[in-house]
C-alpha cells in the first residue's frame, strides 16, 4: 500500500519541482518575467562594461562615453529620447530636472552627470536638442543632451540592451529608463525615471 | 477495492460542522464588539473596529460557505459516490487560509474590508503592510481553490451518474416533458445548479484577485477599478449565495423524516431551479446601483432580476415547506424547527433586499445599515439557522426521551429567533434614518438603536453557544 | 502510423517556419495563432505515430500533463516571447519545444490524466487567462519591449476572447455528454487502475 503510493505520488512531485525548478532559474528566482525586468537585474547583479561611444552634444562638441568617459571619474545618469515625443520624452524630462534639483540640494552635482541622448539623430540635429534642452531647463553645466551619429547609433542602443521600435505613427516606443553609468564606464544600475529615490541611493553608492 | 458505495462522509462533515459551529459562535462575538462599540458602549480605536469588521465579514461569508459545503457534500454523498481524500483537501486549504487571513487581520492588522475592493487594499495610509493585504488575499485564493476542489469532486460524480448536467438539472423534466419520476432528487438539482454558478464565480473571483495581487507587487501593473468592482461583487454575491442554496438542501433532504412525506422533484421544482442558476448570477449589478459610470441596461437588469429573484424561492422552497407541512404530523424537536425557521426567515429576508435593489431607493440607501439590515436576517434567520438546523440533526437523539424539544432547546431556540430578528430589525430601522454602514463611531442620536441591537445581539450570541455546546456535548457522547 | 496526420503535422510546421516573420510581427498572431499551431503541428504528430500504443499509468499520464502545463506557463513569459525575437536561439528552442513539450506531451497525457486535474486545470486556465486580459488591457506599462502598447492590448482583448470561446468549448459537454453518460466510470466505481 505504501509502495503504491509513492508510485503514485512521485512523479506529480517530480513533474512540479521539475517545472518550478525551471521558471525559477528561468526568471530569476521570479523576480524577472519581463526583458525589461532581466535587463534591470542583469546591470544590477553583473555591471557590464560598456563600449566606448562617441556622440555630440547640443552645442555639437565631441562628448564620450563608456571606459574613457569617466576620467575625471563622475557618474552618469543616461536616457533616451527622441525630442519630438509627445509623451513618455516629455515626462521623463521633467522627470530628470527634478533629479538634477534634488542632485544640487543634496551636493552631489558635483559628481554625477546627467545626459539625454537621442536615438533620432537624422531629426534631432543639435538646433532640436537645444530646443528640448531649453523646454526642460537642461543648461549643460549637469544636464546634457547629445546624439550618436547615424552610423553608431546601433551600437549605442545595442550596448545599453535598450530597445526602440517605429510606433507607425512616425514616432517610437522605447523603454523609459534611467541608466547609471558609474566612473569606470560599467552599467551599474537601470531604474524608472521617477524612481528618484533610487537613483539617488545608487549614485550615492556608487561615489 | 470493489465498488465503491454512496455513503455520506459523517465523520469528516460532523467535524467540519464542528468547526462551522465554533467559529460562527466566535465571529458573533466579534459582531457583538463592534455594535456595543457603535453604541458607546465599549471603547474601540477606529483601526482595530475595522480590523474586526474584515475578520467578521470575511469570517462569516467563509463559514457559511463551509457549512453549506458540508450540508451538501452529506447529502449528495447518499446518491453517488464522493471521494473523501477531495473533501480533506478542502478542508485543508480552507483552514490554510482562514489561518492567513488571521495573520493578516490580527498581526499585519490590514483592514480593508472583506471586500477587499480596488484599490483600498493597497492605500492603507501605512495601518497595514502591503504583505498583510497580500496574506489576506492569498488566504481567499486557498480557500477559494479548495471550493474548486469541491465542486468538481461533487460535480464530476453528479455529471457521470445522472449523464451529464442537463440531465442532473432535470432538464428533461422541466424541458423535455418527462416524467418527473425520472427525474433527480431535489439534492441533486440544488446541487448540479450550485456547483455550476459557484464554479463561475470562484473562476472570476480567482482572476480579479491574482489580478490584484498582481497589482499589490508591481503597482505599475494598475487595473480598471470599475471592472474590478464588477468582479468582486458578481464573485461575493455568487458565493453568499451559494452558501445558501447549498444549505437549503438540508430542508429538502431532513424536512421529509418529519413529515414523512418525501420531498420530490417537480417541474416547477426543476424550472424554479434553472430560474435560480440564471438569477444568482445576473443580480450582481444590483450592489451598483451607484455607480453611475455603468451602463444603464446593467442597472436595469440588476433590479429587474432583484424582483424576480425571490419568486423562485418562494414557489419551490417556502411554498412547498408550507404545503408539506400542512396536514402532516411534523414532529417538532430543535433541527426541525430551526429548519423551518431558516426557509421563513430567508423567505422575510428577501423583502427588504428588494426594496434596496430598487434603484431610487438604492440611491439613498445603499450605504446605509438598511443593507446589513437585509442580509443579517437572511443570513441569521437563513443560512446560520439552517446549519444550526442540521447540526441538531446529525446528533439527533435516538432514544424517545430525547426525540422532543426540551425545555433548554425551547429557550434557546426562542432568544435565538427572537435574537435575530430583533437585531437585524435595528439595522433596518437605522438604516432608514440614514445612519451609514461601516462606520466605527457613531453621532450621540443613532446610539440608542445600537444599544438595544446589542442586547439583541446578546441573546442570540447566547443561543448560539447553547447550540453549539450542545452539538460538540452530543459529538463527544457518540463516536462516528 | 497514420499517414495523413502525420503529412499534416508537417505541413502546419512548415507554414509556421514559413510564415514566421508575418505572425511574429505582430503579438496577437505570435501568442495566439503562431504558438498555439506549433502545439497543434505537436499534437497532431504524436496522433499520428500512433500515441495509443502507449498505455500510461493515470499518475504518469498526471506527472506528464502538468508538464505540459508548465511548458505552456513558460512560452506564456513576455521575457522569453521578447527573448525569441532577438536571439535565434531561443527561436529556435520555441520552434522545438512548443510542439514536442507541449503539443506533443499533451496529446499522450491528456486522455489518461485524472478528471479532477483535467477540470482543475480548465478552470485556472480560464481564470488566468482572464488575469492576463485584466493586465494586458490596463496596463500603463509596456510588457514586451517589442511589442507596441496598443497591440498589447489588442492581445488582451485576444485572451479575454480565448477565455470566453474555451469556457463554451468546455462547459457545453459538460452539459450534454457525447456518450449521453451512458459510460460506467471508472474512477468512482471500483478504481480498476489503483
Ligand atoms: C450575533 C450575530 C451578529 C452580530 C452582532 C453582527 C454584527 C455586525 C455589525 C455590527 C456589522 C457592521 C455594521 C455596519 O456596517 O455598521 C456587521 C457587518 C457584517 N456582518 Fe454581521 N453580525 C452578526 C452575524 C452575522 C452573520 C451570521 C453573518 C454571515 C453569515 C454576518 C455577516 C456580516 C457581513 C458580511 C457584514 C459586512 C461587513 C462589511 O461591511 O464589510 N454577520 N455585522
Ligand atoms: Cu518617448
Amino acid at each position: 500500500m505504501a509502495k503504491a503510493k509513492i508510485r503514485e505520488l512521485f512523479p506529480v512531485c517530480a513533474a512540479l519541482a521539475l517545472g518550478i525548478g525551471v521558471l525559477w532559474l528561468a526568471t530569476d528566482g521570479f523576480r524577472a518575467l519581463t526583458e525589461e525586468g532581466a535587463r534591470r537585474l542583469h546591470a544590477a547583479k553583473s555591471k557590464p562594461k560598456l563600449p566606448a561611444f562617441v556622440l555630440e552634444d547640443m552645442n555639437g562638441d565631441v562628448l564620450r562615453l563608456g571606459p574613457d568617459s569617466g576620467k575625471d571619474g563622475k557618474t552618469t545618469l543616461v536616457t533616451f529620447i527622441y525630442t519630438t515625443c509627445p509623451t513618455l520624452c516629455q515626462a521623463g524630462g521633467g522627470d530628470i530636472a527634478k533629479l538634477r534639483d534634488r542632485l544640487r540640494e543634496m551636493r552631489l552635482d558635483g559628481g554625477v552627470r546627467l545626459l539625454s541622448v537621442s536615438f533620432d539623430p537624422v531629426r534631432d540635429h543639435p538646433q532640436q536638442l537645444r530646443l528640448y534642452a531649453e523646454q526642460h531647463g537642461a543648461d549643460g553645466a549637469v544636464w546634457t543632451i547629445a546624439r550618436p551619429s547615424a552610423e553608431a547609433l546601433g551600437s549605442v542602443i545595442d550596448g545599453f540592451g535598450v530597445r526602440v521600435i517605429p510606433d507607425g505613427w512616425g514616432g517610437y516606443q522605447h523603454n523609459s529608463a534611467l541608466h547609471v553609468v558609474d566612473g569606470e564606464g560599467r552599467l551599474t544600475g537601470i531604474f524608472d525615471t521617477d524612481d528618484i529615490d533610487g537613483v539617488l541611493n545608487a549614485v550615492r553608492d556608487g561615489t | 477495492m470493489a465498488d465503491v458505495k454512496a455513503e455520506p462522509h459523517t465523520g469528516a462533515v460532523k467535524f467540519s460542522m464542528l468547526i462551522a459551529g465554533a467559529v460562527f459562535a466566535l465571529m458573533m462575538v466579534i459582531g457583538l464588539v463592534m455594535r456595543a462599540a457603535q453604541g458607546n458602549l465599549i471603547e474601540l480605536e477606529a483601526p482595530f473596529f475595522y480590523q474586526l469588521l474584515s475578520v467578521h465579514g470575511a469570517g462569516m461569508v467563509g463559514t457559511a460557505g463551509l457549512s453549506g459545503a458540508a450540508v451538501m457534500w452529506y447529502f449528495v454523498g447518499r446518491y453517488v459516490p464522493l471521494s473523501a481524500r477531495m473533501y480533506w483537501a478542502f478542508i485543508a486549504l480552507f483552514l490554510l487560509g482562514v489561518v492567513f487571513i488571521l495573520t493578516a487581520i490580527f498581526i499585519g492588522r490590514y483592514g480593508g474590508g472583506w471586500t477587499f475592493l480596488f484599490p483600498l487594499p493597497a492605500i492603507s495610509g501605512e495601518a497595514w503592510e502591503p504583505w498583510a493585504a497580500a496574506l489576506f488575499m492569498l488566504g481567499y485564493v486557498s480557500i477559494g481553490v479548495g471550493f474548486l476542489l469541491y465542486h468538481l469532486a461533487v460535480g464530476y460524480p453528479i455529471m457521470k451518474h445522472y449523464g451529464g448536467f442537463a440531465r442532473a438539472l432535470g432538464w428533461h423534466v422541466g424541458f423535455g416533458g418527462a416524467d418527473p419520476a425520472d427525474a433527480p432528487p431535489p439534492a441533486i438539482v440544488a446541487a448540479a445548479a450550485v456547483t455550476i454558478f459557484n464554479t463561475i464565480g470562484i473562476i472570476v473571483g480567482a482572476a480579479v484577485l491574482v489580478a490584484s495581487l498582481v497589482h499589490l507587487l508591481v503597482p505599475g501593473f494598475a487595473v480598471d477599478a470599475l471592472l474590478a468592482k464588477n468582479m468582486i461583487f458578481f464573485f461575493g454575491h455568487v458565493f453568499i449565495n451559494a452558501s445558501i442554496y447549498m444549505a437549503v438542501i438540508a430542508v429538502y433532504e431532513i424536512v421529509p423524516e418529519y413529515t414523512g412525506r418525501p420531498w420530490k422533484t417537480s417541474r416547477v421544482f426543476v424550472l424554479a431551479w434553472t430560474a435560480i442558476l440564471l438569477f444568482v448570477m445576473a443580480v450582481y449589478p444590483h450592489h451598483l446601483l451607484q455607480d453611475v459610470v455603468m451602463p444603464p441596461w446593467a442597472l436595469v437588469l440588476g433590479q429587474v432580476v432583484s424582483y424576480l429573484s425571490g419568486i423562485p424561492l418562494l414557489a419551490v422552497t417556502a411554498f412547498s415547506l408550507c404545503v408539506y407541512l400542512h396536514g402532516s404530523k411534523m414532529r417538532w424537536d430543535l433541527a426541525s424547527s430551526l429548519l423551518v425557521l431558516a426557509v421563513a426567515g430567508w423567505s422575510v429576508g428577501t423583502v427588504p433586499a428588494i426594496i434596496d435593489g430598487m434603484i431610487s431607493v438604492n440611491k439613498i440607501m445603499h450605504n446605509t445599515q438598511w443593507v446589513p439590515g437585509h442580509f443579517h436576517i437572511y443570513l441569521l434567520l437563513g443560512v446560520v439557522a439552517m446549519s444550526f438546523g442540521f447540526m441538531a440533526w446529525l446528533v439527533r437523539g435516538t432514544k424517545a426521551s430525547e426525540s422532543g424539544m426540551s425545555g433548554l432547546d425551547r429557550m434557546a431556540f426562542g432568544a435565538y429567533a427572537l435574537g435575530a430578528a430583533g437585531f437585524a430589525l435595528m439595522f433596518l430601522i437605522s438604516g432608514a434614518m440614514s445612519v451609514p454602514r461601516r462606520w466605527a463611531v457613531h453621532l450621540p442620536e443613532w446610539v440608542l438603536q445600537d444599544r438595544i441591537a446589542t442586547a439583541f445581539a446578546v441573546l442570540v450570541v447566547v443561543s448560539t453557544l447553547v447550540f453549539v455546546i450542545k452539538y460538540a456535548v452530543r459529538l463527544g457522547r457518540a463516536p462516528g | 502510423m497514420r499517414r495523413p496526420l502525420l503529412i499534416l503535422s508537417i505541413a502546419v510546421f512548415g507554414s509556421c517556419v514559413l510564415f514566421r516573420q508575418t505572425l511574429e510581427r505582430d503579438p496577437v498572431t505570435h501568442v495566439l495563432l503562431l504558438l498555439p499551431a506549433l502545439a497543434v503541428a505537436g499534437w497532431l504528430m504524436a496522433v499520428s505515430l500512433g500515441r495509443h500504443r502507449l498505455r500510461l499509468r493515470e499518475a504518469d499520464a498526471n506527472a506528464l500533463t502538468l508538464l505540459g502545463v508548465f511548458a505552456i506557463l513558460f512560452w506564456m513569459l513576455p521575457r522569453y516571447i521578447d527573448a525569441s525575437l532577438t536571439n535565434p536561439l531561443v527561436e529556435a528552442a520555441k520552434f522545438i519545444s512548443v510542439p514536442l513539450c507541449i503539443g506533443a506531451v499533451l496529446a499522450v497525457s491528456w486522455k489518461a490524466t485524472h478528471p479532477f486535474l483535467r477540470g482543475f486545470l480548465k478552470a485556472n486556465a480560464l481564470s488566468m487567462l482572464g488575469v492576463l486580459a485584466f493586465l494586458y488591457i490596463h496596463a500603463p506599462v509596456r510588457i514586451c519591449n517589442s511589442y507596441l502598447e496598443v497591440d498589447q492590448q489588442r492581445l488582451g482583448y485576444g485572451f479575454l476572447f480565448v477565455a470566453l470561446a474555451l469556457s463554451l468549448v468546455w462547459a457545453v459537454p459538460l452539459f450534454f455528454p457525447a456518450d449521453g453518460g451512458a459510460t460506467p466510470n471508472k474512477h468512482l466505481s471500483g478504481r480498476a487502475t489503483a
